[in-house]
């Protein structure tokens, strides 16, 4: 008799455990999902605020439509000022005192990396660091969960179609000093190499540069035509006006950094005509091209409701429909979609268990795909690796040269 | 008040047992800090301390010896790649890969002491900013160093532990801050701060009495250099992972805040400057939580100044304490703290 009571209670005991273990996750309760994201508001990276911003419109209007199986999402963003300290100390308060289910977004590769090793640890997902780096999939680590494409990619697209299809035949490449800038000139050698050509040069920017004669100057001594950009908007608005002056006019092509044509023809009053730019995002675009739709078009259902919602109800005041916008949307929208697709009983496990069976999923970037935890297989967890070329027109708009195509993964880094 | 009577009264470490008894009493604090407070709070404390150590060192240069500098983030820097690079390339243990990062700061400060010997005020200041500015630059341009991409830190082993959690790195950070206060303060009591002293309040006249300008001023240079490059090593494994532009400008001007702030020429002073702008610098961003003025603060952001929250307040905030404290009370915290002090030995005269 005692044995079976014990038995019994026993019993009861394990399924009380199991079915609260399914409802007391951290972060998560009857009612909201806690997620945490940092973004510098403030500093020199501030204008990569948006993606937080956009991030929050998103879930505003995710929880205004019912929220999540009943739960709101709760977003917790502060402003690190692109300061990697300011960043621990605001993921640890927030993870230690209020207790976040996930992170999603997180601008900058410092930033992200100093708090990585601690989300890791305690095995708390990141979906979507709101960086191109290697130091996401390189190793692949079980709860992070890679979506921004990495800059070799548009070096991959940029190189390829200046030398395929528009048959340019000396290119050079001006980039950032930093991670980004990097990527961007080890994808175009490469892709030079697969081609045997010669790059015609490679000139570094620093960060605290403004004058950008000198470099304009290499470049047109080097007589390339192409000239590929890993810079920030404000350098690539300067070299192209320099250009311009000493009538140097080669094709300019530029990463998505670059890639927001009614921003970049304004700063550059109309230079930006004709750059071709590549995109993970969709924009306010031209024509449509395969899969791709211009963005008033009333089929493409995701990215007009986006900017009339979203944007149009939930967004800060002055805040610019912008492609930093769209992006922190974007990084959001696969941590949305394993939440939805965990149902009722969401722990991290189960949404890193839905994460890995993602296949195709497409919003309103590229394609998303994961795959479970292989450490030697970075694809695991790069997530996107589509991109597509467009070209910006006069009036801030632009037209679309390609398709969404999928770029090669070169492994590198440290 | 204060006042010495004798030689070996100015050189004692603790002026009285009252200060001894507080002394311990900081000390158990310390010790028990960890268990008192959250994880978070450990974090801030190890961060606090860091700051300290490089402020200190920027006080003995600064406050003690009259030199401006615009460029320890340099040295920061310095020790931070140092630290790292001799761990993971010379596989040399943790405390030999510091010191020698130190050290190897200390010889940039003695490089950048030399042209101190002709440079005076304002030159000497953009001097030591393109020292600052050109150090991040090379070391990104160095391959062996990360380049551009950064470098990762290390596991910290030290005796065969793991230091893996912000509560066992802060005993390893709070005793070498001790140590390098404890050591700067013996240094302002012997020949060599006496000589710094001599050069801030006139280096002819300290020239005229014996006092060796090239020597000391190198020396000031040097010993404020490795403190910036043992904190810079600490700083190392705070992050994890370091890439250049992270020992930007601004990091230099916001040591120098710390110790203006603090109050210069004193010990204690830029202790407290440091305790109070790394506080600042980690918590302003929960003003927001503070009810009503949080709403109010935010209000008012939203309505002129930003998108959304109250980003920039770390420069509006440490703005208002720079220029507070030089209309109201130039030496700092510390100015402050004397004026309390007096203030309640003479009450209620």
């Amino acid at each position: 008799m005692k044995k079976t009571l014990f038995a019994v209670l026993f019993g009861a005991l394990v399924v009380f455990g199991m079915l609260s273990t399914g409802y007391c996750e951290i972060g998560v309760t009857d009612t909201e999902i806690h997620i945490g994201q940092w973004s510098p508001q403030s500093g020199p990276a501030a204008a990569w605020g948006a993606v937080a911003r956009g991030t929050d419109a998103y879930f505003k209007w995710i929880n205004a439509n019912g929220g999540i199986h009943g739960r709101k999402l709760v977003h917790h963003y502060f402003d690190d000022g692109y300061n990697p300290a300011r960043t621990i100390a605001g993921v640890k308060q927030l993870q230690e005192q209020r207790g976040m289910f996930a992170w999603v977004g997180g601008v900058g590769t410092a930033p992200g990396l100093a708090v990585k090793e601690y989300l890791m640890q305690k095995k708390i997902p990141w979906i979507g660091p709101a960086a191109g780096s290697w130091h996401w999939v390189t190793p692949p680590q079980k709860y992070l969960f890679n979506v921004y494409p990495l800059y070799l990619g548009d070096a991959q697209l940029l190189v390829e179609h200046a030398a395929k299809k528009m048959g340019k035949k000396s290119i050079a490449v001006v980039y950032q000093e930093d991670d980004y800038g990097e990527q961007g000139l080890a994808g175009t050698k490469h892709m030079l190499e697969k081609y045997n050509m010669e790059l015609a040069a490679a000139v570094p920017v620093a960060m605290g540069d403004s004058d950008m004669r000198p470099h304009a100057m290499r470049l047109s001594r080097s007589n390339a035509d192409a000239v590929l950009l890993f810079i920030s908007p404000v350098a690539a608005s300067r070299i192209i006006g320099i250009g311009k002056a000493m009538n140097y006019a080669p094709q300019w092509m530029s990463s998505s950094t670059c890639g927001d044509c009614p921003l970049m023809i304004d700063i550059t009053q109309g230079l930006y005509e004709g750059v071709i730019t590549s995109s993970f995002g969709m924009l306010e675009t031209g024509e449509k091209v395969g899969d791709l739709q211009h963005i008033n078009d009333p089929k493409h259902k995701l990215v007009a409701e986006y900017k009339k919602d979203v944007y149009g109800k939930f967004a800060a005041r002055d805040e610019r429909w912008g492609y930093t916008f769209v992006v922190g949307i974007g990084l959001a929208e696969p941590l949305v979609e394993a939440i939805k697709r965990a149902g009722r009983d969401l722990t991290r496990e189960r949404l890193v268990e839905e994460l890995e069976k993602m296949e195709n999923f497409r919003g309103v970037l590229g394609r998303i795909t994961y795959g479970p935890l292989d450490p030697n297989n970075p694809l695991t967890r790069i997530g996107q690796q589509e991109l597509f070329l467009h070209q910006c027109t006069a009036d801030g708009g632009s037209r679309i040269l390609t398709n969404w195509i999928e770029t090669e993964y070169i492994p590198m880094g440290h | 008040m204060d006042m010495k009577r004798d030689y070996y009264e100015d050189v004692k470490h603790f002026s009285s047992g009252v200060m001894l008894f507080w002394f311990a009493a900081l000390m158990i604090f310390l010790l028990l800090y960890p268990f008192l407070f959250k994880n978070y709070y450990v974090y801030v404390a190890n961060y606090i301390a860091i700051n300290i150590i490089v402020v200190v060192g920027l006080n003995l240069l600064v406050g003690y010896t009259g030199q401006i500098s615009l460029g320890h983030a340099g040295f920061f820097a310095i020790g931070a790649y140092g630290t790292i690079s001799l761990m993971t390339l010379a596989n040399f243990p943790f405390f030999p890969a510091l010191i020698c990062a130190g050290l190897i700061a200390a010889c940039f400060g003695f490089l950048l002491g030399l042209p101190a010997l002709r440079l005076e005020g304002p030159y000497l200041a953009i001097a030591t900013l393109g020292f600052g500015l050109t150090i991040t630059t090379i070391i990104g341009r160095i391959d062996i160093l990360g380049g551009r991409q950064g470098l990762h830190a290390p596991d910290l082993i030290i005796m065969g532990h793991h230091l893996n959690t912000d509560r066992q790195f802060y005993y390893l950070v709070m005793a070498i801050a001790v140590l390098l206060v404890f050591f700067a303060r013996n240094i302002t009591k012997t020949k060599v701060g006496r000589a710094f002293v001599a050069i801030r309040d006139a280096h002819i006249a300290a020239e005229t009495m014996g006092v060796n300008l090239v020597l000391y001023k190198t020396m000031a240079f040097a010993l404020s250099a490795f403190y910036a490059g043992v904190a810079g090593g600490l700083f190392a494994f705070v992050l994890r992972f370091i890439e250049p532009e992270l020992f930007g400008f601004f990091l230099s001007v916001f040591f120098l805040t710390m110790a203006v702030a603090g109050g210069l020429g004193t010990i204690a002073g830029p202790i407290a400057g440091a305790i109070l702008l790394s506080f600042l610098d980690l918590e302003l961003r929960n003003i927001l939580n503070i009810p009503y003025v949080g709403e109010w603060l935010k209000a008012l952001s939203t309505s002129y100044f930003s998108l959304t929250g109250v980003s920039n307040i770390q420069f509006i905030v440490f703005g208002a304490i720079l220029i507070a404290i030089m209309l109201f009370e130039p030496l700092g915290l510390y100015g402050l703290w004397i004026r309390m002090k007096k203030y309640w030995m003479t009450w209620p005269f």
